[in-house]
């Protein structure tokens, strides 16, 4: 597939809002967020709404026709694409809400924050699934898809709730250490994603063609330059090019940021979070552009490929 | 009714009519213009709604050349249908067509994303996706001659390749050709359940192993009595 | 399938629309269009469903017109070469078509007035020989041809010297009633569409389809049996299933004794003159041994049972033997024997003969009767025709070998012993054939000031005598047609003429003209020596060729070479005949022709070159042009063609003549006629009775109509000549035993005695014989694509995006043995020169052989595309690799053999051997760069040329969206 810049930074940067926003949220109810003062728990949501709407800004550079854009709440019944605009868009005033409820100090504010944070997962969710419910892109039609694109954001978006918490206040371990626990074991999910990815198996030419019995290979694809098609779907890395990006990313992406966590929790200054936050942040942008150039839509067969 | 298309893989010799057929039609059709990008430049790329691709199956020197025209299969479970955010793009339910709407279509490309089989393409010029309408503006003019009344591929096709129909009536040239020449579906186990139906090359024709005289020759050519 | 069309919109405005009717000229399949027209923009071409040749259908050229119409490679005004600059230079400046044309007159009246011949006039892909060949004749220049030299002249030649027709336009097979159906050497040719519907029709029947070519793509692809040929061996093929068929009796001798020359006597004496010259009485009547009386009689004779076999003994003593014989004894040798038969052409022995006996099997044990009663030659009710339902078509894969000729007469042999010309289920004429062999026009040799020809240019030689030679016995034509070289040359050799000018042998010319030809790229051979030939000078520093004059409708390549560019309409744009003079689109069971009519107006100052034609043709005061005043006899080309007559009755179109429009085929000139084909769809057709169907050769039903209609001189059987006496003539020439004019130089006198064989026989294309096979392993050869015709098609923007760019195709094998990999680069080389292309490899193509589609490659600048287009970028010709000369013939003091046919001159494009090597990385030329070789200068743009814009939305009206309401959004789940 090809990897569109505007779609990587909107998942990417949305993810780590819902993350952020959910980590307020989840640590609202379970008693730690309180600790904070009011107006850093605001600049958290903020932060964290900021970087949602970037996303979702950054998400439109895609369109080709943008002035449609507003319709794309109307298929909620069917399209996760719509449920992830509609969802979206419902989490600003939830979210709005929240603020309101951590400075006016609501009673609400835990049913609100529990709100947002299961809001900020199913949005979190949907966006995933518009990958993960096409069939025809077998590195994508896989449950670990939502799991690993949840976890991506809880990990950037919990990294960056320490970060930003750890700036103004005490390092607290034990969340540090449930967030180095949750970045292990995406790390873990994401070996398994690509042991599962491995093993060749679905469609081939000669399925997609009907012509089983014997070998089948393209001669003529009935245009000599490339096509809309060709553009989408035809991105191709080398193998070893590939292999070695992937081990760039999860160095960048997973080993770095545990190191530089592990590296605080020994005593370094908080401060040394945020750089693994924009570490982590980087290696998921890498990870994105993997995301996509790894995926090998079936319409490939027809242009020719044997397998994906 | 369930519209669509058989196409019979035993005839079709990649001539291209269909996607010129098609394209001459729609660009000035209810989803027109086509554009083309670069047309007279370096790597030239328009928008077709049908394109013609050639397989070699098997290896020589019994290999079997097939010219595989694709265009949408107007699936019965069109995942572009299930998929699409803004309700752009939809199947009919009189009649099975899927189209995208091009007042609503925001070129998100999840549609073709979604497509197995390449059917849709992003229009540079107008950002939205098109696809084949099954000429859903040839099919029920009234104006037109009644034999007339056919997507422009079917009826230029030079080697009758390409039948149009209706499906869900048993009596139909599509379900008869289907059920008599064993027609497929492409990608069936995605589940999409196109509609198209691919007709395979028939066996050749088993002609008698003729054997050769064992006394060759013995049947000499002789003058007979022929009056001129 | 009714549906009240309530919920949906009015899509187009029906209102605003014109149907208009003509005939599409994509390319030569001449096929009926109907063309939708809205707001003087058009909106939709469809073929014709009423119309015969398309029967409704339309290829993806016909669709594509749109594009050729909007093409920014129109010619869009007259031009001249700028004073002072150089030929080729591409400094052109605009000229009015007046001065254009008093430039042209004056000169061709100064050509017409002292030397006629220095006019040459060659036409290119066009369809209307019969106005300019009579154009010629009327100047008075033996100087003219069209194409048919470098097309399918052999094709064309051995059919008509054989049967009286052959294959194409000629005739077809019967698609309605044939059991069996082979095919060899054919692309995308022509009877383009009428192939595609007649191979449905085949598959639904049941009929067995079979393609001999060495690459399967196309109709290759459908065909139920892929034979994968060497190229250029196919008449090994025939002939060794020839031989099977003798061998074990399976030939139809009613046929061979009824309707050909197999019987007659030839006269056996070796090394003597007139020795294999038929056996002919006083009235010069051939003759047969008639087993009724055990004597020689009269051929003719409706009395006689000749002996298909045997020697006999003349009355006078001379010994004879009969055609057959000598045809057994031809093809019973070793040489054509199956297994030796496999070695030459790649086909298995146990193919070779299960072949022929299946064709046996279908013709003899198949056999189809129609019950219809019809009058034979003699005047004898018959009752029934007798189909043997085996049918072949065969196209330029035959044809353009310097072999074709022969090769053509050995399939032709093929289906005559199958007994299948002509018969229901066989291989059947079209109207105005089939002809007597040969038709009684002779090659004229004339060239006296102001005066025209004696006959046309182009005719029918069959003998020595009319050899158009000097009394040197030196080729008087600028293209060496009908000389030595090339006796039967008749379709000229248009692919030498530039190299005979420039080399001044025979001699220099004056002027060349050219209709519709691509001499300087993808018609010639040697393309780059062509362009150097066309800038040549003499020691004066005048050109070799003082002047070009090219009518073309695109900016091509020659129009580059130009010092005067006539521009032309498109065939949307005017009044055109297919004409049943010239090359018309009849079909198996009626005499059509047709006509086109402008459907847009013309926007740019060109004009149709048929006005052209006879505008000049009043100027120079041609006889034919010109009335007793001295003035002009046609106002235009559609008067021109309304009133002229070939013969009293006879015109150009055959419908809707007298006076009133109600005589077909004869009859006086129709004021009217115009708009009766036009109110008629633009096409004409004369459905034959079925007692005229079938046998025509020897039915006198069918001839007593043809005669009226001017297609035959007399209701005499046409007797099918097996036997060649005309070849034999010209071999007795070349032994030296000819009672007539003779060569008198060697190779021409080892030309004639070898090749000129009176019955078909297989020998190795020339060039491959002077080639060494080890050097340049590999064939090469090309074939059109089913969506562009020659040239044509790269200015057109939806074709082009089919294919920008042709790769040389490789077997799979044979390129991973070289270390080829799929899309690397090759050196391609030949003994004339090398090319660098991008390969593909595939399954389906003869090892030995690589392949690719033509013309494809552009020169840079030109056809309207922009100078990084993938055509003059990537995009190569084999033509580079080709000469017009065979090796060793363009050293000094060679003879300046052509490569080409010896007996008809045909260009021998497929006779190529090659060889293929990777491009390295160390290769200094281009290497690692994405770019074909050779490489060309950029062609400049013509004035007011207008380029394309990079993103082009064609609609001849703003469409109308289908909307979707929103409670459908809102409402609906996943269906």
């Amino acid at each position: 597939m090809h990897p569109a810049f505007s779609v990587l930074i909107f998942t990417v940067t949305s993810g780590a809002g819902y993350g952020l926003l959910a980590w307020l949220g989840l640590g609202q109810t379970l008693g730690y967020s309180q600790t904070l003062t009011p107006e850093l728990q605001l600049i958290m949501g903020v932060i964290a709404m900021a970087l949602v709407s970037v996303g979702l800004l950054s998400s439109t550079l895609h369109l080709a026709n943008p002035k449609n854009a507003w319709r794309s709440f109307s298929r909620f019944r069917t399209s996760w694409l719509s449920r992830e605009a509609v969802f979206a868009i419902a989490l600003y005033p939830l979210s709005a809400l929240y603020a309101a409820a951590i400075f006016w100090q609501w009673n609400s504010i835990n049913v609100l924050a529990g709100l947002c944070v299961v809001l900020a997962l199913i949005t979190l969710f949907s966006t995933s699934m518009i990958y993960a419910s096409l069939k025809t892109i077998r590195q994508w039609h896989t449950p670990m898809v939502p799991a690993l694109f949840m976890a991506y954001a809880l990990s950037s978006g919990g990294l960056l709730f320490l970060s930003v918490g750890y700036f103004f206040a005490p390092i607290n371990n034990q969340l540090l250490n449930i967030c180095i626990g949750l970045v292990l074991i995406t790390l873990a999910l994401k070996l398994v994603y690509f042991f599962w990815q491995g093993k060749p198996q679905g469609a081939t030419l000669q399925t997609a063609t009907g012509f089983t019995q014997a070998s089948v290979r393209l001669l003529d694809a009935g245009h000599s330059a490339p096509t809309f098609l060709n553009r989408e779907f035809g991105y191709q890395v080398a193998a070893d090019q590939l292999l070695r990006l992937r081990v760039l990313m999860v160095l960048v992406a997973f080993i770095v940021p545990l190191g530089l966590m592990f590296w605080v929790e020994q005593g370094a200054t908080a401060n040394v979070l945020v750089v693994a936050w924009l570490a982590m942040m980087t290696g998921l942008l890498l990870e994105r552009w993997l995301f996509f150039a790894e995926a090998r839509h079936v319409v490939r067969l027809f242009h020719g490929e044997q397998r994906c | 009714m369930k519209l669509g298309l058989v196409i019979d893989l035993d005839t079709c010799v990649g001539c291209h009519a269909c996607a010129t057929a098609c394209k001459q039609w729609n660009t000035s059709g209810t989803i027109g213009p086509l554009s083309d990008e670069r047309p007279h430049g370096k790597d030239p790329s328009g928008s077709w709604l049908n394109r013609i691709r050639t397989y070699e199956v098997g290896d020589s020197p019994h290999s079997k050349t097939v010219h595989m025209p694709m265009s949408c299969m107007h699936c019965e479970d069109a995942a572009c249908v299930t998929v699409c955010p803004t309700g752009a793009s939809y199947k009919r339910e009189e009649d099975g067509i899927v189209l995208v709407d091009q007042d609503k279509c925001m070129g998100c490309n999840l549609c073709a994303w979604a497509c197995p089989y390449g059917a849709r393409e992003l229009d540079t010029d107008s950002g939205t996706m098109k696809k084949c309408t099954l000429c859903v503006d040839r099919i029920y003019d009234l104006e037109l001659p009644e034999a007339e009344r056919q997507p422009a591929c079917v009826m230029t096709c030079p080697t009758s390749s390409r039948v149009f129909g209706d499906f869900d009536d048993p009596d139909s040239e599509v379900s008869k050709l289907t059920r008599e020449r064993g027609g497929q579906q492409l990608l069936p186990e995605l589940g999409y359940n196109p509609v198209n139906s691919y007709l395979p090359p028939r066996n050749p024709k088993q002609q008698e192993k003729l054997k050769v005289s064992a006394l060759q020759g013995v049947k000499q050519l002789v003058n007979r009595l022929i009056n001129r | 399938m009714k549906k009240n069309g309530q919920q949906l919109p009015q899509f187009e405005d029906h209102a605003k629309q014109e149907y208009r009717y003509t005939t599409c000229y994509m390319c030569a399949c001449r096929c009926g269009i109907k063309v939708t027209v809205e707001d003087e923009k058009i909106r939709f071409i469809q073929g014709n469903p009423d119309h015969p040749v398309n029967k409704g259908v339309l290829c993806a050229k016909g669709n594509s017109a749109i594009m050729k119409q909007l093409s920014p490679a129109k010619l869009t005004q007259p031009l001249i070469r700028k004073p002072g600059t150089e030929r080729g230079a591409g400094e052109f400046e605009p000229i009015s078509w007046d001065k254009a044309l008093d430039l042209l007159t004056d000169r061709l009246r100064h050509i017409r007035a002292t030397d006629p011949k220095k006019l040459a006039y060659f036409t290119g892909r066009d369809q209307m020989q019969a106005l300019t060949g009579l154009w010629a004749s009327q100047f008075g220049t033996i100087n003219w041809a069209a194409h048919g030299g470098f097309c399918s002249v052999n094709m064309a030649a051995a059919g008509l010297y054989t049967m009286g027709h052959s294959f194409w336009e000629f005739g077809d097979p019967d698609w309605e009633n044939t059991k069996y159906f082979m095919m060899w050497g054919v692309a995308e040719d022509h009877a383009s569409n009428p192939i595609k519907l007649g191979l449905k029709r085949i598959k639904e029947r049941g009929a067995k389809f079979v393609a001999v070519n060495p690459v399967r793509t196309g109709y290759q692809a459908i065909a139920d049996e892929w034979i994968a040929i060497t190229p250029g061996t196919d008449a090994m093929l025939a002939l060794s299933m020839v031989q099977v068929l003798l061998r074990e009796g399976l030939v139809d001798d009613e046929f061979l004794i009824r309707y050909t020359n197999a019987p007659q006597l030839v006269i056996n004496t070796p090394g003597k003159q007139g020795d294999g010259l038929l056996l002919r009485d006083s009235e010069g009547n051939p003759q047969v041994w008639d087993q009724h009386t055990n004597s020689v009689q009269s051929a003719l004779s409706a009395q006689v049972a000749p002996a298909l076999l045997g020697e006999y003994e003349a009355p006078c003593g001379t010994p004879v033997r009969t055609a057959f014989s000598i045809l057994m004894d031809k093809y019973m040798a070793p040489e054509y024997a199956p297994e030796a038969a496999a070695k030459v052409c790649g086909v298995d022995a146990q193919t070779i003969e299960r072949i022929a006996l299946e064709m046996a099997h279908v013709a003899f044990k198949e056999t189809i009767t129609i019950d219809t009663e019809w009058t034979d030659w003699a005047g004898r009710k018959q009752t029934q025709f007798i189909g043997r339902p085996v049918s072949m078509h065969a196209m330029r894969g035959i044809s353009a070998h310097s072999n074709g000729f022969q090769t053509c007469r050995a399939i032709h042999l093929l289906q005559v012993v199958l007994g299948t010309i002509d018969c229901p289920g066989g291989h059947l004429a079209k109207p105005p054939f089939p002809k007597h062999i040969v038709p009684h026009i002779k090659p004229a040799k004339g060239n006296a000031p102001n005066t025209p020809l004696e006959s046309a240019p182009l005719g029918f030689p069959t003998q020595p005598e009319d050899l158009v030679i000097d009394e040197h016995g030196k080729p008087r034509r600028i293209d060496k047609a009908y000389s030595w070289d090339a006796p039967i040359a008749n379709h000229g050799l248009m692919h030498m003429v530039i190299s005979n000018a420039v080399e001044g042998d025979p001699y220099h010319i004056d002027t060349l003209m050219l209709f519709m030809a691509n001499m300087a790229w993808n018609s010639s051979m040697n393309t780059a020596q062509t362009m150097d030939m066309l800038r040549a000078k003499d020691d004066n520093g005048d050109y070799k060729i003082p002047f070009i004059v090219t009518c073309d409708a695109f900016h091509s390549e020659t129009v580059n070479f130009s010092d005067l560019v006539l521009p032309d309409t498109t065939f949307l744009e005017r009044y055109d005949t297919i004409s049943m003079l010239d090359r018309p689109i009849s079909e198996v069971d009626a005499a059509c022709d047709s006509i086109r009519q402008p459907i847009l107006a013309v926007d740019r100052d060109v004009r149709s070159w048929q006005e052209v034609m006879v505008d000049l043709a009043g100027r120079l005061k041609f006889p034919a042009f010109t009335n007793d005043q001295g003035q002009p006899k046609f106002q235009d080309y559609k008067d021109f063609i309304i009133n002229f007559e070939r013969a009293p009755g006879i015109g150009f179109l055959a419908g809707w003549r007298g006076k009133n429009g109600e005589k077909s085929l004869r009859g006086e000139p129709n004021p009217n006629q115009w708009q009766a084909y036009i109110d008629n769809q633009c096409f004409f057709k004369f459905e034959l009775k079925p007692n005229q169907r079938y046998m025509r050769h020897a039915n006198r039903d069918y001839m007593e109509l043809a005669k009226e209609a001017g297609w035959v001189d007399s209701t005499d059987q046409i007797v099918i000549e097996l036997y060649s006496e005309t070849l034999q003539k010209f071999r007795l020439a070349g032994q030296g035993l000819y009672d007539g004019p003779q060569p008198t130089q060697e190779h021409h006198k080892q030309r004639l005695s070898t090749y000129f064989d009176p019955l078909p026989f297989y020998y190795a294309p020339l060039e491959q014989a002077l080639t060494d096979a080890q050097e340049y392993p590999f064939f090469a050869v090309t074939q059109r694509p089913m969506f562009m015709y020659h040239s044509w098609d790269s200015q057109n923007a939806w074709l082009r995006q089919i294919m920008s760019q042709n790769y040389l195709y490789m077997h799979r094998s044979k390129g991973e043995a070289l270390g080829i990999k799929d899309f690397g680069w090759v050196w391609v080389e030949s003994h004339n020169g090398r090319i660098r292309a991008q390969v593909k490899l595939m399954e389906g193509v003869n090892p030995n052989t690589v392949w690719t589609w033509n013309a494809i490659g552009k020169q840079q600048g030109t056809w309207g595309l922009s100078d990084d287009a993938n055509e003059s970028q990537q995009g190569f010709l084999m033509n580079h690799l080709i000469s017009e000369l065979l090796p060793g013939q363009a050293e000094a003091g060679a003879q300046r053999i052509t490569n080409s046919d010896p007996i008809t001159g045909q260009a021998a494009w497929y006779d190529l051997r090659v060889k293929i090597t990777p491009v390295s990385d160390d290769d200094k030329d281009l290497a690692g760069q994405n770019l074909s070789w050779p490489r060309f200068d950029k062609v400049k743009p013509l004035p007011n040329f207008t380029p394309a814009s990079k993103l082009s939305s064609y609609t001849s009206h703003i469409n109308v969206n289908l909307k979707r309401g929103w409670r459908d959004i809102f409402s609906r789940g996943a269906k």
